[in-house]
């Protein structure tokens, strides 16, 4: 389960703004401070358009600039790992089931999924009457096609971590809208692994050149790194969508993004830097603000010295200044975490008391620990995502009230992630939203891709994995809510809060709703709408 | 970059000594001058070729680059051998070397495909906007510099003289974020902010070149139109411009027929250094305007660790250095009589 999609720095499989960002090869820090100081110069408030009376209007071109992106871009439906390879697959393909706006799952080209007694077998119904953008028909055989790609041993996709359990071979059509999907070992929540993004259905015939799915619009044009178009499609099973084209172009600077969208070359831009919404709204844009459950943790090794005292673990926890944390590294664009993530689960343990900044506290569980005076080494990188160094230096400051000394570590994307990636002592990471069990799979067991706390509690993985075999969805929750108890007590990592998402776009555009999802209401531009 | 602008001057006879009779045949010495003119081009090239393999070979270890998070051991085995990283330094220099001679500057890592295809388009793009800025900037500064010239140390020339040095100061990219917040964004929004044209290729769509071109125009101007207005004033002071006017000939006719002949070679001079610069300039400038050239790609590649592509276009960039002064080193020799005919 690749989870780099997100972070907007110069991690090396996903985009990058670190070279601007670092102000290598351009005033982007300068600028930071020279545009919104612009903007106190400029006497004369423009009109700013009309804004439509809510009526979406049918017609018109969405120009959409999307961060990231480069010469490696691409349209594969199962591999997307860049934000401009996010918005075009959502676009173009669906899954089965989907994530709505809340992070609730909802069915999509399924109608249901039931599983047996053992929760080894699982029959999904597919709607009926479902076409593809040339003309055929959505069939069984399609989605069988597609977790057979998806899970392909000879050239594994984005998604093929999560469905370890699939019994590919063991796919069964039982008629034209049922089939048959065993898996080796049982799984109480199937539904939420089919609802990732990365499982559009396409047909058996698929062929990239020209990618065929059942999303509301159809691909017309494609130049890795530069642009892609898309076209309304009309056989689309629910209502189509208003516009008649979408173009999605590839910013790999976010001045140049922001620079476009005020001079109306753009409709709607993705990722703003928190520090422009002001500057945005007084040019007469809008913002659009989304909460998440997306977290930057800083990962503390629970099996590597100082970190192994789980009193040391607690005192880092007490250390950080939560509500300054999310107020300078995320531009107040977030909210206060408590050491647990998955905050949108349903099974959230939300009743644990809120924990706050005590160093009296911290002191005296270090003194305990035999730690006065601890002196430790916190990696960071711009490849994490924003503010993920501002936070690594917070953090810094925040932990000399209790006598810590901590060297913060810039290194750059390559070396982060590089051959010491997940041995790092004390670091920190990046994560999109997810559902607890997904993510505990994805990094909280022995067996995880990415365990950078190198968490391995038995009590933990024993919860976990009755968790995984419980259909009774309050049962399942108990036992949920005891493993977020273990790692809120004695856990490695400290979740000091989850991002929001913010995206803006011109005032003469309606339709883009605040969603958990992806950037820009999860990318679905079925429902925008652009008026003259 | 060494500059020869001296290396003619020190063009001496078959023997150092200069006898009339003995004096070596003007065309001999100017073929033997441009030879080693052009070897010592040569030259610097390979070594600047040996230069680029090591940076982007100090660069770490691609494989590892490429994969990020998602590297395993096995993965990292096989992308290292696909790339050939398993051969010895040495040998993946010299393959390298071969390709670059044939025409072949490898596969792009990022796209899979040859990288002249992957750049082939952009650099034209670059051409482009360079050759039109370099058709705005020459003439604007022979202009400026001569009217500030022929007004020296007036109030209009020191006026001149301050903004020329001004906006010298200034970096490239904030001179293009001044225009952007200008005449895009906040001021007004009469121009575009980034160079996309819907059109297809931006030099089809005017109205985007203006802004790139505008900003390489202004970080340019100040620096030529300075030097060229220094060597105008020491041309107008010379003793042969005085002679002229003291014979009666009319000022406009003097300046035009001896003084701005003699100004061509530090013109010459520092237009080559300026066309050199913008191959390197050009980088910033599309990158902030998002201008599809090499700049882009070079930003691009260096994120994707892309080291083909990185090799090719820092070659490149380099042998646009390498080749202009050449080309302006031989204009120089051949507008000097006094170097044209290899007698001191």
């Amino acid at each position: 389960m690749s989870d780099s999609v997100s972070p907007p720095g110069d991690d090396v499989r996903v985009r990058s703004r670190g070279l601007s960002r670092r102000g290598v090869l351009r005033g982007g820090a300068l600028l930071a401070g020279a545009v919104p100081a612009a903007g106190l110069l400029s006497a004369c408030s423009r009109p700013t358009v009309a804004a439509s009376n809510g009526k979406p209007r049918r017609g018109g071109t969405l120009r959409v600039g999307v961060s990231g992106g480069s010469a490696k871009d691409s349209l594969d439906p199962h591999s997307p790992l860049t934000y401009p390879d996010q918005s075009r697959v959502v676009n173009l393909f669906e899954p089965l089931f989907t994530h709505d706006a809340d992070y609730r799952i909802r069915p999509l080209l399924a109608e249901s999924l039931e599983s047996s007694k053992d929760g080894k077998t699982w029959v999904v119904k597919l709607r009926k009457g479902i076409e593809f953008h040339n003309g055929k028909t959505l069939d069984a055989n399609d989605v069988i096609a597609t977790l057979r790609r998806v899970v392909d041993p000879k050239a594994p996709t984005a998604g093929a971590g999560s469905l370890e359990m699939l019994d590919a071979q063991g796919l069964k059509r039982e008629n034209a809208t049922t089939v048959r999907i065993p898996l080796k070992t049982p799984y109480a929540l199937f539904e939420d692994l089919l609802a990732q993004y990365t499982l559009g259905i396409i047909p058996e015939d698929f062929d990239l050149k020209h990618p065929v799915g059942t999303g509301p619009f159809s691909y017309q044009s494609f130049k890795p790194g530069d642009r892609s178009t898309f076209r309304r499609f009309d056989g689309y099973w629910r209502r189509p969508a208003y516009l008649d084209e979408v173009v999605i172009l590839d910013f790999a600077d976010d001045t140049a993004k922001i620079n476009a969208l005020l001079s109306r070359q753009l409709d709607a831009i993705d990722n703003l830097p928190p520090a422009y919404i002001d500057m945005i709204k007084n040019q007469g844009g809008q913002v659009l603000i989304s909460k998440t459950g997306s977290w930057n943790p800083i990962t503390m090794r629970v099996d590597t010295a100082p970190f192994d005292d789980v009193r040391v673990r607690q005192a880092f926890r007490l250390i950080v200044d939560r509500p300054q944390m999310v107020d300078q590294a995320l531009g107040g664009q977030g909210r206060v975490g408590n050491d647990m993530y998955a905050p949108l689960d349903v099974a959230y343990a939300s009743q644990l008391p809120q924990r706050h900044q005590d160093l009296g506290r911290a002191r005296s569980l270090l003194k305990a620990a035999g730690h006065e005076n601890l002196s430790v080494e916190l990696v960071t990188s711009s490849g994490i995502g924003a503010g993920s160094i501002e936070a690594a230096q917070l953090f810094a400051h925040q932990a000399k009230g209790a006598g810590v000394k901590v060297d913060v570590r810039i290194t750059d994307a390559a070396t982060f992630y590089g051959d010491r990636y997940l041995s790092w002592p004390l670091a920190q990471d990046y994560w999109i939203t997810r559902n607890y069990v997904p993510q505990v799979d994805s990094g909280s067991l022995k067996s995880s891709p990415y365990n950078e706390t190198h968490w391995n509690d038995p009590e933990f993985n024993s919860l976990m994995a009755r968790a995984r075999r419980e259909f009774d969805a309050d049962k399942r929750k108990e036992l949920l809510q005891a493993a977020q108890k273990i790692e809120y007590d004695r856990g490695g990592h400290i979740v000091w809060g989850f991002k929001n998402q913010v995206d803006a776009y011109a005032a003469n555009v309606t339709g883009f709703t605040p969603n958990a999802n992806l950037p820009l209401s999860n990318y679905e531009f079925r429902n925008v709408s652009v008026s003259d | 970059m060494s500059r020869s602008a001296t290396e003619p001057a020190a063009v001496p006879a078959a023997d150092g000594s200069i006898h009339r009779d003995d004096a070596p045949s003007p065309i001999r010495t100017w073929t033997l001058w441009t030879l080693r003119r052009v070897g010592m081009a040569v030259l610097t090239l390979w070594l600047i070729s040996l230069l680029v393999f090591t940076a982007t070979h100090l660069l770490g270890d691609p494989a590892e680059a490429i994969l990020g998070r998602s590297a395993t051991p096995e993965r990292l085995a096989a992308l290292r051998s696909e790339l050939g990283l398993d051969q010895s330094a040495v040998h993946q220099y010299f393959s390298w070397l071969g390709g670059v001679l044939t025409g072949d500057f490898g596969t792009s890592l990022a796209t899979k495909g040859p990288v002249s295809t992957l750049i082939g388009g952009k650099i034209l793009n670059s051409a482009v906007l360079v050759a039109v800025s370099a058709v705005i900037i020459a003439p604007l500064s022979a202009l400026v510099a001569l009217y500030s010239a022929r007004r020296r140390d007036r109030a209009v020339d020191h006026v001149i003289q301050v903004a020329l040095l001004g906006t010298a100061a200034l970096p490239e990219f904030v001179i293009g974020i001044l225009l952007v917040t200008l005449f895009s964004t906040v001021v007004f929004t009469w121009l575009p902010s980034v160079a996309v044209s819907w059109a297809g290729s931006p030099w089809t769509d005017p109205v985007v070149m203006i802004l790139p071109v505008a900003t390489l125009t202004l970080a340019v101007v100040p620096y030529v139109a300075r030097i060229l207005r220094a060597s105008l004033i020491e041309v107008l002071e010379s003793d042969y411009v005085e002679m002229a006017r003291l014979k009666g000939v009319p000022e406009r006719r003097a300046v035009a027929r001896h003084a701005l002949g003699n100004a061509v070679v530090p013109a010459i001079q520092v237009m080559a250094l300026q066309l050199a610069w913008l191959a390197g300039g050009v980088v910033v400038v599309e990158s902030l305007f998002l201008y599809p050239g090499i700049g882009t790609a070079l930003v691009d590649a260096v994120r994707n660790r892309d080291v083909p592509v990185i090799q090719a276009l820092a070659l490149l960039i380099a042998a646009v250095y390498v080749v202009v002064n050449l080309i302006a080193d031989v204009l120089t020799i051949l507008v000097t009589p006094k170097l044209r005919t290899g007698v001191r």
